[in-house]
């Protein structure tokens, strides 16, 4: 039980150092965001009187705090379940821009994560199974996949397919060109698969590779373990000592990995949200840096954090279990 | 970054989970693999570019040339929306380019070090401190904090990148090491080094580091790997070093110029396919450094190739045997090795 | 065909110059004709047939859209402003003509300048149904978040005039108040006045500016909101619009976050009407499906921390050194390159060529020097005591001159005009250094004057004028200290301060006589001229693309009826109002 009270103090201190970074790193930024707004403004030609009196009275209200105040309203506001407010989407609540936004990273990155480690884990393992053939040879190619600059497959793909070919759309999580919003209807659902496409195969082709070459490499090891000999030589049909006896165990430190990505799954995927205008997660957190909106920013980073130490937390809970050393070593 | 692909958890956990021999890398060069040779080619191909490209290229910053020159003698690989030449500017950026993954590479690599192998020997309160850090640095979204950062400093160098990079890079492999340190620690020869009395900094440098090399050499050329791409990434989004070129703002430059749509291929697919090139080559290394630490994953493809050679040629009972004997055999020739339970279980812990 | 439209559009053009000689007349002639029959003067009458096709628009939203139709706000959505929201008049920021007249038919100023009367446009209606009253003008002019400083008092004299009243001549303002207030309806908004939220810290914020007026916003423009997601929004024509039913029947404004989307958008023909920089025009028209204009308005120019009194620091501050940067830049090769030939030459006046040749003073260079002359560079500074050193690069007293340039990364043509900079002033013995930096620190280090250069934009004037750039951009009272930020509306970032200068703007500012206010300029640009605070390099392009197959009725060269670009109110929603579906 030491164990595990002492694991969760660790994350205790963890969370607060890491709210604390999350609530400091935003101010440290250069520039305020009102400055920013105008200068944002400018960019786009006249700026109505009205809206420049309303700049002046906003710069009015934020003023008089002291970070130190400031700071104990934050956590006061953050117990409560209470987020602030976006300046750059104002006047919405940071709680409701980041509810909308989950799904779709959830979804999107979720899936293509998902998709990409049973692919990695299924293709690898047939890699490994078929040491020494043709198969085997086609994995270091793989490595290529993966040293691809993420943007730069995302925009070769929507060059040639979305806009050469003209096969799949350009931007949005729907045809927002047709749908005055999300809805419940087949026409919707279709049109959501469409626009997924493109974007999981950047994912997907950006990070199968790992979980490939993981994967083969422990059924490699796996396969010359002396228990798999042993079921080979009692006669056991080959396809059962692929699947129970090797892949199982080699799968194993592979998920320990998938489930650290899970968890990152709720950051987003920044330049492919960037690229294909998907409204998720990162998407929100490349605006709220670019526009120095703190509560967005700290919004977005809390739902990070906490999902990442989620995860973490649930792996070492899972590792506590399955091998007891790491407890009885503490 | 939350982008970048972080170096992939199985790989290193397959590395990590190979049992230690203490001189393991020696034990093992005489073989060279075709993926190892090629690796290396491609990676000294890249160097040499790097070094020679900038000496018999014209400079890189020569706006001279007309705009948007596609492939001609002259111009190998065209020119750019200034008039730049793109040959030049690869040469120039793959030398911005190594210099930011290596220096990178190196400083993720002396953190990960002092915050995975110090605090995974230490335990106690040092291990608490440095892996709260490391915990930190592993949960807080790094692209603000480079952002922070950077803007900090009024000049963005190639330096200031590289150093940001690595900065934010360390958490991963310190946990790897860290782990791998845990269960070198509890290891014969390390408890006899202790009891012995050997001072803790002497029993690391002597006998746990020498056991962690393969696993550093493969986390080092990760985090080139994921620097390099980190830096293209954050040129993307407009935070890469300013007043250098590397491969990362020439891809934001050909993106900003539309080089894409405007038919400049020669400009936007170079920087992207060299990033990948060298990738790969770091890669193919890391394959055989695999191989090397663990000879399973280099004997037992062959074996199984012999067996199936065997098989058909008629003598399928008698194949199966010597195979898998050429295995044992082999792992027997390795000293210290782990029988398979503790093998799968220390996989485990990593 | 399309030269059977044009001639078309030609007559229109010499009926809408007729309308305003009408309101030339009006304005100038005061009581005798101040009373002009309303209805037929001008405004926008759609073009062509009624059409369902819905006119898809990128007026450069990015996702998520926040639903804010608030014309006060700052996130504004630019439906609101033009569309649904409309001003007095709407001034043709490309021509020296008289404004079209919107929701008012004329104006009039008193001598001095202290009063300004206003008749109003009869028979309007908000798209709720009430009427559009003279009180409603007044309440625009008057509630607490939109009154301007310098207004003293308004007041509705019957239904249709308006009498705004000022402490001093307020001639200068004349854009702001009739052109830039949007008008509001009194019977809504004075419903949102207690209104609160709080801001991103928390803070109380307390009415108007509070409220986003998402729902049903009411205006009198030719559109009123239909939907509102995340990632666009739509409106449908407004049936009682004073201007006659729009023939467009509805509008998808979307949101979009990369320019490499919207230009892939285009190429594939999704997107109707944006504005935005794009390196090949011709690829885009090329297909007959779009038709573009480019508009040259905004000046580019480097930022020069100039002002010694006011704290810069750098060699900058050297009035000889930004002489000498100044000849030696090539704008010709800035332009080819960096601006892909897209922009046009720049005045060191400020008066935008073709359009302000009149405020030109004699003896004042129409334009910048186009090409570098790295001599006349030398000369200046030898002459300003500066030698050349073995570095080949000048110095004063074994200091070396070394300045930084820093332009946003990300704006390709800012960085690439920083680079070809640097390179020319290297030629010419100057070390320029290019570098980029955030949106963020530039808006930071330019509001708090903690810089050398800065490769930036000056906001091109919105009438026939360059007084907004003189008073805005070069008077001292339109700027701080460095190290205190600028306060909004305040855009002297050179911390520039010259009491002629200053003299001569407050003189123009109090005068409606062109002679006058000609003298007053040419003191002015005598000065700015010759002190460079801001260096000129070139006026930057500002592209529209329109679908021409499918709509009729856009602003095109040979009809700059207004001002084009998507996302500028209210001239959007004058060419709105315009839309027809093509035969």
């Amino acid at each position: 039980m030491k164990f595990y009270a002492r694991r969760i103090a660790f994350y205790a201190v963890t969370l607060w150092a890491a709210i604390s970074l999350n609530f400091f790193i935003p101010r440290l930024l250069p520039g305020d965001p009102f400055t920013i707004l105008m200068a944002k403004l400018q960019r786009s030609g006249d700026i109505p009187a009205g809206v420049e009196n309303s700049i002046r009275l906003l710069l009015g209200a934020t003023q008089d705090q002291s970070l130190w105040e400031q700071y104990v309203t934050y956590w006061g506001n953050l117990l409560r379940g209470d987020l602030g407010i976006s300046v750059t989407n104002f006047p919405t609540p940071v709680t409701e821009l980041i509810g909308d936004a989950l799904p779709w990273t959830l979804g999107l990155v979720g899936t293509a994560t998902i998709l990409s480690f049973v692919l990695g884990i299924g293709l690898g393992a047939l890699a490994g199974w078929k040491r020494g053939t043709w198969v085997d040879s086609l994995v270091p190619s793989t490595t290529m996949l993966q040293s691809l600059p993420y943007f730069w497959v995302a925009l070769v793909l929507i060059f040639a397919f979305s806009v050469s070919l003209q096969w799949f759309p350009i931007i949005g999580a729907y045809d927002v060109f047709h749908f005055n919003g999300p809805e419940w209807s087949w026409a919707f659902v279709g049109s959501v698969l469409y626009h997924a496409f493109l974007p999981a195969v950047t994912i997907v082709i950006s990070s199968v590779g790992g979980w490939l070459l993981g994967m083969r490499n422990m059924m490699v090891s796996t396969l010359s373990e002396d228990y798999v000999t042993t079921a080979e030589a009692k006669g056991l049909r080959p396809r059962r000592v692929f699947t129970t006896y090797a892949m199982r165990n080699a799968a194993l430190p592979s998920l320990a990995g998938f489930g650290v990505s899970l968890g990152f799954v709720v950051a987003g995927s920044l330049v492919m949200e960037q690229v294909f205008t998907y409204p998720g997660v990162g998407k929100l957190m490349i605006t709220a840096v670019r526009n120095n909106d703190y509560a967005l920013m700290q919004g977005v980073f809390l739902v990070i954090t906490l999902a990442v130490l989620a995860a973490l937390f649930l792996m070492d809970l899972i590792y506590g279990f399955l091998d007891p050393r790491t407890r009885h070593n503490d | 970054m939350t982008d970048i692909p972080t170096p992939t958890p199985t790989e290193t956990a397959a590395v990590a989970a190979r049992p230690a021999r203490r001189s393991g890398l020696r034990q093992s060069l005489p073989s060279m693999s075709g993926k190892l040779l090629a690796g290396l080619i491609l990676i000294g191909a890249i160097v040499l570019f790097a070094v020679v490209g900038p000496w018999i290229t014209q400079d890189p910053r020569s706006s001279g040339n007309d705009a948007m020159l596609p492939p001609q003698p002259g111009h190998w690989l065209g020119t750019t929306s200034l008039g730049y030449d793109v040959l030049a500017q690869l040469a120039e950026g793959a030398r911005g380019s190594l210099i930011v993954g290596v220096t990178a590479g190196v400083v993720a690599i002396v953190l990960a070090l002092l915050f995975g192998v110090v605090a995974g020997y230490l335990r106690g309160w040092t291990d608490e401190f440095l892996s709260l850090v490391t915990g930190i640095m592993l949960v807080i979204p790094g692209l603000p904090l480079m952002i922070v950062v950077a803007s900090y400093l009024q000049v963005r160098s190639l330096w200031v990148v590289a150093l940001i990079l690595g900065v934010t890079a360390f958490a991963g492999p310190a946990v790897v090491l860290r782990s791998q340190a845990r269960s070198l620690r509890v290891r014969d020869y390390v408890s006899a080094a202790r009891v012995a009395g050997e001072k803790t900094p002497r029993i690391i440098g002597v006998e746990v580091l020498p056991n962690l090399l393969p696993l550093l050499a493969s986390q080092f050329l990760f985090a080139i790997v994921l620097a390099i791409l980190g830096e293209a990434g954050l040129s993307y989004l407009g935070l890469g070093p300013n007043g250098s070129i590397t491969w990362g703002t020439m891809l934001n430059e050909a993106q900003g110029g539309g080089a894409l749509t405007r038919g400049a291929w020669w400009w936007f697919v170079p920087p992207g396919l060299m990033i990948a090139l060298f990738g790969t080559g770091l890669s193919l290394v890391n394959f055989a450094i695999d191989e090397i630490v663990n000879p399973k994953l280099r004997l037992a493809p062959a074996a199984a190739k012999s067996v199936r050679e065997a098989r058909k040629a008629g003598k399928d009972k008698l194949g199966r045997r010597p195979a898998t004997a050429g295995v044992t055999t082999e792992r027997t020739d390795v000293p210290e090795a782990d029988g398979p339970a503790t093998d799968q279980k220390e996989r485990v812990d990593a | 065909m399309i030269r059977g439209k044009s001639r078309g559009r030609r007559l229109a053009a010499a009926v809408a110059a007729l309308t305003s000689v009408t309101l030339l007349a009006a304005a100038c002639s005061g009581a005798a004709g101040g009373d002009e029959p309303a209805g037929e003067s001008g405004g926008p009458a759609a073009e062509g047939a009624a059409t369902d096709r819905e006119l898809v628009i990128w007026a450069g939203s990015q996702t998520p859209i926040t639903a804010n139709f608030n014309p006060y706000a700052v996130g504004v959505l630019h439906l609101a402003n033009g569309g649904i929201y409309e001003t007095l008049l709407a001034y043709n920021k490309l021509e020296d003509v008289e404004p079209t007249p919107m929701l008012a038919e004329s104006f009039e100023w008193n001598a001095d300048g202290t009063e300004l009367t206003v008749t109003l446009r009869e028979g309007v209606q908000w798209n709720d149904g009430e009427a559009f009253t003279a009180d409603d003008v007044v309440y625009s002019f008057t509630n607490d978040t939109a009154k301007p400083e310098y207004l003293a008092d308004a007041n509705a004299t019957d239904d249709t005039t308006v009498v705004l009243s000022f402490d001093e001549p307020a001639f200068a303002n004349e854009f702001a108040i009739l052109g830039s207030t949007y008008i509001v309806p009194e019977h809504v908004f004075s419903q949102h006045e207690s209104d609160t939220g709080e801001d991103a810290e928390g803070a109380a914020l307390k009415g108007l500016v509070a409220w986003a007026n998402a729902e049903a916003p009411v205006g009198t423009g030719p559109y009123e909101l239909d939907s509102a997601s995340n990632a666009a929004y739509t409106a449908k024509a407004n049936p009682d619009y004073w201007g006659g039913e729009p023939k467009v029947a509805s509008l998808r404004y979307v949101g979009i976050d990369a320019n490499q989307s919207a230009e892939d958008l285009l190429t594939t023909g999704e997107i109707d009407w944006t504005t935005m920089f794009v390196p090949d025009p011709e690829r885009v028209t090329s297909t007959g499906a779009y038709g573009y204009v480019n508009t040259p308005i905004d000046p580019v120019v480097l930022y020069t921390c100039a002002n010694t009194d006011l704290g810069c620091e750098g060699d900058q501050t050297d009035v000889a050194v930004r002489q000498a940067l100044n000849v030696a830049i090539d704008r010709s090769e800035i332009n080819e390159k960096a601006f892909v030939g897209l922009a046009t030459e720049i005045s060191p006046t400020y008066a935008l060529l073709g359009r302000d040749d009149k405020w030109i003073a004699d003896g004042m260079p129409a334009e910048s020097p186009q090409t570098a002359d790295a001599a006349a560079a030398g000369a200046i500074l030898e002459e300003a005591g500066y030698t050349k050193g073995a570095d080949g690069f000048y110095a004063k007293d074994g200091d070396p001159v070394e300045i930084t340039l820093t332009s946003v990364d990300g704006w390709t043509d800012f960085n690439n005009a920083a680079k070809l900079i640097e390179e020319q002033a290297r030629a010419a013995g100057l070390k320029v250094t290019a570098s980029t930096v955030s949106w963020n620190e530039f808006a930071d280090t330019r509001v708090s004057g903690e810089f050398e250069l800065i490769m930036g934009g000056v906001v091109g004037t919105s009438i026939a004028d360059p007084f907004q750039i003189y008073r805005e951009w070069f008077s001292g009272d339109y700027t701080q200290k460095v190290g205190t930020a600028l306060e909004p509306g305040e855009w002297n970032f050179s911390r520039y301060a010259n009491d002629e200068v200053d003299a001569a703007v407050q003189a123009a500012s109090e005068t409606n006589d062109e002679d006058a206010k000609a003298e007053a300029y040419a003191t002015v640009q005598e000065h700015i001229v010759d002190d460079l605070p801001y260096i000129p390099l070139v006026v930057n392009a500002t592209q529209t693309f329109f679908n021409t197959t499918a709509y009729t009725g856009w602003p095109t060269e040979d009809d700059m009826y207004m001002f084009p670009p998507s996302w500028q109110g209210p001239s959007s929603g004058v060419v709105l109002g315009k839309l027809g579906g093509a035969e």
